[in-house]
């Protein structure tokens, strides 16, 4: 359902996506790791065509994003729920109307009806009564929770999450993935997610998709990532966790705080 | 040269505007807290303005005509020049500092923290959300500034001229309503409508390209307000000229 195909992306002489071809499996959740500033977020962005690609095409539901009109394009991103990195909060509404922004603008639901969403939302990522709080007021963790609730609120069909741990305590961190995996199997839903939580990732993941220098070096179901000889990919995954050997041995899953990009 | 492209840019911005207003329409509730917002922020700094520009237009306008035997004429001069001139641009200025920066600076801010992203995301156009409403209320509440600034000057006018300046009270009165007519009080208006308009797709323009970075709001705030005062200065000569103009 969404195809990325042989993009290339450059911000002046910068050059941040070199020929990159993805297809995220629908139902499942694919991981994108990578090193700090390698294009993770420009990536998930070209997604929802946030950016134009230089070259190449990104296919969601069969509408090419870059190419599709602006009506097109919005139906599309209806179906999507999306968490920036760091939010994208408004500061001007309340933690109930962020959440219910999208409801209140794509809805015919009545205030009741609305309220009674949203405060589900909020209690499903562990923030409940918080309505009436300010976004000002929130810590960095919480505004990550509250753009989560927003980006499920509509109950989208594919969502985006980019680094939904970072800057989580390793309690909420798994209860969100635990909400990740539940989600999934309840509702079917198709995710696609940035992490630098690469225990975490495991556990969520089915697939992961490693990004390294604009270009994909590793794109597969999990447990052959795992075992991947790629010597860039074994040097990202060795620092938090024990790899398997070449033969069986299972993964062991320390718990280590580095895991946790602060 | 420079400055062409960035009028180009500007223009290329109204039209998406324009655009997006004729597609998604205006969120209406939106407006009047806009509106709200305008006309609360820019009126106590106004009040002010207007005040001490009024006692200061009686004064030049007594030293002006005295020798001429014409003191009388003091209420004839406050009232030309506040309802032809200084009342629009004074209150424009007003709303472009405060209101202006402040689109400028909100904007930019949702920008750089990758909120305006976040509306494309949620399937909302940033232009008729975030724009219109602006412009709609700036386009309600500044005729009503201009208005009350008029007013204010009159009366800040009026008290100079009478209690400073000892001239007859209802004579000011009497000359500063002869002086001046409907049509100037609708030209005042219609200049107010584009000042305002101005302001706001000036301030929002540079909200929606700031640059990244807390530093990036601090110029779009700047750009903006600098921008839109040139604009409405340089524009305000025109606007004069063919409404008040009667050629050579
Ligand atoms: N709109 C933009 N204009 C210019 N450069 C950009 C833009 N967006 C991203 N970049 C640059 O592209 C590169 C990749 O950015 P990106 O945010 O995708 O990294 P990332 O992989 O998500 O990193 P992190 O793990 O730190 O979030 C960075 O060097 C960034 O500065
Ligand atoms: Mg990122």
């Amino acid at each position: 359902m969404i195809e990325i195909i042989d993009l290339h992306k450059r911000f002046g002489e910068l050059v941040v996506l070199d020929g990159v071809s993805l297809s995220i499996p629908p139902g499942e959740t694919t991981a994108i790791i990578g090193p700090s500033g390698t294009g993770k977020s420009v990536l998930l962005k070209h997604i929802v065509g946030l950016i134009e690609p230089d070259s190449g095409q990104v296919i969601c539901f069969g509408t090419d994003m870059a190419q599709a009109s602006e009506r097109e394009r919005y139906a599309v991103r209806r179906r999507f729920g999306m968490l920036f990195q760091d939010g994208a909060l408004f500061d001007s509404l309340s933690v109930g109307e962020n959440v219910a922004f999208p409801l209140e603008r794509h809805t015919r639901l009545s205030p009741r009806e609305i309220r009674d969403r949203v405060e589900e939302k909020l209690a499903v990522v562990g923030l409940p009564g918080t309505w009436d709080r300010a976004v000002s007021q929130l810590s960095g963790g919480q505004r990550k929770r509250v753009g989560l609730a927003r980006a499920i609120v509509m109950e989208p069909e594919v969502v985006l999450f980019d680094e939904p741990n970072s800057g989580l305590d390793p309690l909420t961190s798994d209860q969100i993935d635990t909400l990740i995996l539940d989600m999934k199997q309840a509702l079917g839903i198709t995710f696609v997610i940035i992490s630098h939580d690469i225990i975490g990732t495991v556990r969520v993941a089915d697939h992961i998709a490693m990004l390294n220098a604009g270009k994909l070096v590793a794109w597969d179901r999990t447990e052959a990532v795992l075992r991947s000889p790629e010597p860039v990919v074994r040097a990202f995954l060795r620092r938090n966790l024990v790899l398997p050997e070449a033969e069986g041995e299972q993964a062991h899953l320390p718990r280590a705080e580095e895991a946790r990009r602060g | 040269m420079n400055t062409m492209r960035q009028a180009g840019a500007f223009a290329y911005f109204v039209w998406d505007w324009a655009m997006a207003v004729r597609r998604w329409g205006a969120p209406r509730a939106e407006i009047w807290r806009e509106a709200f917002r305008i006309g609360v922020m820019s009126l106590p700094i106004l009040l002010v303005i207007a005040a001490f520009v009024g006692t200061n237009l009686a004064l030049q306008g007594f030293y002006a005509f005295r020798p001429l035997g014409g003191g009388r004429l003091v209420g004839m001069f406050v009232s030309l020049a506040g309802v032809r001139e200084l009342g629009p641009i004074i209150a424009a200025a007003m709303v472009a500092a405060k209101a202006g920066t402040e689109m400028a600076s909100q904007i930019g801010v949702m920008r750089i923290r990758e909120q305006i992203d976040a509306l494309e995301v949620m399937a909302v156009n940033p232009y008729a959300w975030l724009v219109t409403p602006r412009l709609v209320g700036i386009v309600l509440v500044l005729p009503a500034l201009t208005v009350i600034s008029i007013f204010t000057m009159l009366a800040s006018g009026y008290l100079v001229a009478v209690f400073q300046l000892g001239l007859n009270g209802s004579t000011y009165l009497t000359f500063a309503t002869q002086g001046i007519t409907a049509m100037d009080f609708v030209y005042g208006m219609l200049k107010a409508v584009w000042f305002g308009m101005i302001i706001c797709l000036v301030s929002c323009w540079y909200g929606f390209t700031c640059g990244r970075g807390p530093e990036g709001v601090g110029e779009a705030t700047n750009r903006a307000v600098v921008t839109s005062a040139v604009v409405c200065v340089l524009s305000n000569y025109f606007l004069s000229e063919i409404l008040y103009g009667g050629g050579p």
